[in-house]
């Protein structure tokens, strides 16, 4: 069973995989200016993953989700999102600190891609934490199944 | 807006019937599929109340997370339900 | 006597649903409207984005959006220490 699912499964994951994973990063990038954000995003994107390991099982998948690796992205991501909270710490914590100060992400006009301060930032972080926390679960779970199995 | 009140009335008797059908369904994996339906169905009701974050949440956590961690835990266990 | 219970609670559970649903607000008018008033103006210009659901969680709600991901962390944490693989010099 560890092994996957059936050809119509693996044919049309193979047609969906990356359609899904560019639509996530849509929902994660324009998360300050259409419906969406973060926490969608990363859902989004880990729903791939998940489609994935159930077609294929672990063993079609080959070592291209590298558990331990996605298990030090998800920290870097929640380090990242404390970090940007604690920025603002001067005036109060999660002070957007960015916001009308006309450098990087600090434009006045509220419908650009570069506006909204921290805000696209923060997105960017819940949503690597996000994808990668889902996905170390998902991969663990099927990892123990498997172990489970086979003795 | 008389079209949509329908299909908010249509919309809440299908997530009914599929909370119904889940738990009823002696199968677990159509179980499963029902309650993905059912969930999906939600992410529209949500969309039809003008929350379209919530729906995009619930579509990705609800329909396919869900469903793929019960698949999961469906291979460690039986298939059928035990009278 | 355990039918008759089941039946009773029941009938007290629908009742209070009965009683909720005919003194519910009409659908979009809460009773208190100054926060989302005060968002629904001010977020363009003090947080520069249109997203206004975003804003809120991000930047004037961030700390429950903290406790968000702690709780994610939390289960991580969880399903690694349930579904450890122990090696066979620790058995």
């Amino acid at each position: 069973m560890s092994s996957g699912m059936s050809v119509i499964v693996r044919t049309v994951t193979r047609f969906t995989y990356a359609l899904i994973i560019v639509f996530g990063f849509y929902v994660i990038m324009h998360g300050h200016l259409t419906p969406g954000g973060g926490f969608q995003g990363g859902a989004v994107v880990a729903s791939a993953f998940a489609l994935a390991l159930v077609a294929f099982g672990t063993a079609g998948l080959k070592g291209a989700l590298n558990r331990h690796l996605l298990q030090s992205l998800e920290e870097v991501g929640a380090l990242a999102f404390l970090g940007l909270a604690f920025a603002g710490v001067g005036t109060a914590f999660f002070y957007n600190i960015l916001a009308n100060s006309g450098s990087v992400f600090g434009g006045s006009d509220p419908a650009a891609l570069a506006s909204g301060g921290v805000l696209p930032l923060m997105n960017w972080a819940v949503g690597l934490k996000v994808m990668t926390g889902i996905a170390s679960i998902l991969i663990i779970m099927v990892i123990g199944a498997r172990k489970e199995a086979t003795e | 807006m008389i079209a949509e009140t329908i299909l908010q009335i249509v919309t809440l008797t299908l997530i009914i019937c599929g909370a119904v059908l889940a738990v009823t369904l002696r199968d677990l994996l159509s179980s499963v599929i029902a309650l993905a339906a059912a969930s999906l169905l939600v992410s529209l009701e949500f969309y039809l109340l003008q929350a379209p974050d919530v729906a995009i949440a619930e579509a990705g956590i609800g329909a396919a997370l869900t469903t793929a961690i019960y698949i999961i835990a469906l291979r460690r266990t039986r298939r059928k339900e035990q009278q | 006597m355990k039918k008759a219970l089941t039946v009773a609670a029941f009938l007290l559970v629908a009742a209070f649903l009965v009683v909720a649903a005919t003194t519910m607000r009409p659908f979009g008018e809460p009773s208190h409207s100054e926060m989302d008033d005060y968002f629904l103006v001010n977020c363009q210009t003090e947080v520069v984005a249109n997203n206004v659901v975003t804003a809120v969680v991000f930047d004037y709600r961030g700390f429950d959006t903290l406790g968000e991901a702690t709780v994610l962390f939390a289960a991580v944490v969880g399903v690694l220490a349930l579904f450890r693989t122990v090696r066979e010099d620790e058995r």
